[in-house]
């Protein structure tokens, strides 16, 4: 089954927020991403990763002054085999992986849901989440 | 460690949400509920509780009309303790869960920087997965 795995806040001031989820909560930062789209800093709570994003683009619509979580991630087992079910379904395709090099932890691609809500899916992960769990047949081999 | 093991979304439709997410990634229905803050539908992946909830109130201060992601929940051993926790680094308290008695959702709402709302408790989710067992007490 694929598995919740990121989330995504949208802050103005990324490191500020991160101490205070580190402090309290215990989580830990396992990547600062650095790209076109957003800059911040990544948590981990061994499960998801929790992304504290200061972003360059308003891809919500929702303005350049938003502040609050902005979208989620679904790790899936085969991006295209789900970008397919997402399209039948009527979600939006919105943009696919910067082509300028995979960098660990990004989204794969984004889609618009119902009521115009954000999320990614991908195969690879983000930095700090947990795999998805091995199906009990492969588990068995 | 605490656990992120609850998502809420903000929307017109949980109904119609929760049909999509169930048939897209085969998340399934943990319950229904509509109390006094919200009417809405649960969703699990296992893990976590994603709520698809139509509010009743302002909590985050984006107006009725806000639809999109509105707050998440952490599980912690000690709410207490993380609740203090949290309000001595600056956290400010919203509210605490009206029934005593109930569990398997928030006990305590804080808002983190920036205003950002977040839940804390120590009972699981409803059909979300528990902490981790601390290795030493699965060792005895």
């Amino acid at each position: 089954m694929p598995k919740l795995r990121h989330i995504a806040i949208a802050a103005e001031d990324p490191e500020a927020m991160a101490e205070f989820y580190k402090k309290a909560f215990d989580f830990v930062e396992v990547g600062r991403p650095n790209g076109h789209l957003a800059d911040g800093v990544f948590l981990s709570d061994g499960t998801l990763n929790m992304a504290i994003l200061k972003f360059k683009t308003d891809q919500l619509g929702k303005g350049m002054d938003y502040r609050g979580i902005h979208h989620f991630g679904v790790m899936v087992e085969d991006v295209e085999e789900f970008t397919k079910k997402l399209d039948a379904l009527g979600a939006e395709h919105y943009i696919d992986q910067a082509q300028d090099g995979h960098q660990a932890g990004y989204f794969e691609k984004k889609f618009f849901g119902p009521e115009r809500i954000l999320f990614d899916i991908a195969e690879h992960g983000w930095a700090g989440a947990e795999p998805l769990p091995t199906p009990v047949k492969a588990a068995a081999e | 460690m605490a656990k992120l093991r609850h998502l809420a979304i903000a929307c017109k439709d949980p109904d119609a949400m929760a049909e999509f997410y169930m048939k897209a990634f085969d998340f399934t229905v943990a319950r229904r509920g509509d109390g006094p803050l919200a009417y809405g539908v649960h969703l699990t992946d296992g893990t976590i509780d994603l709520a698809l909830l139509r509010f009743k109130s302002d909590q985050i201060g984006k107006g009725m009309d806000y639809t999109g992601l509105h707050h998440f929940g952490i599980l912690v051993e000690d709410m207490d303790a993380a609740a203090q926790k949290a309000e001595s680094l600056g956290g400010k308290h919203y509210m605490d869960q009206s029934d005593p008695d109930r569990t398997g959702g928030f006990e305590v709402k804080m808002y983190g920087p920036e205003g950002i709302l977040f839940d804390v408790a120590e009972h699981p989710w409803t059909g979300t997965e528990p902490l981790p067992v601390p290795a030493k007490q699965a060792a005895e």
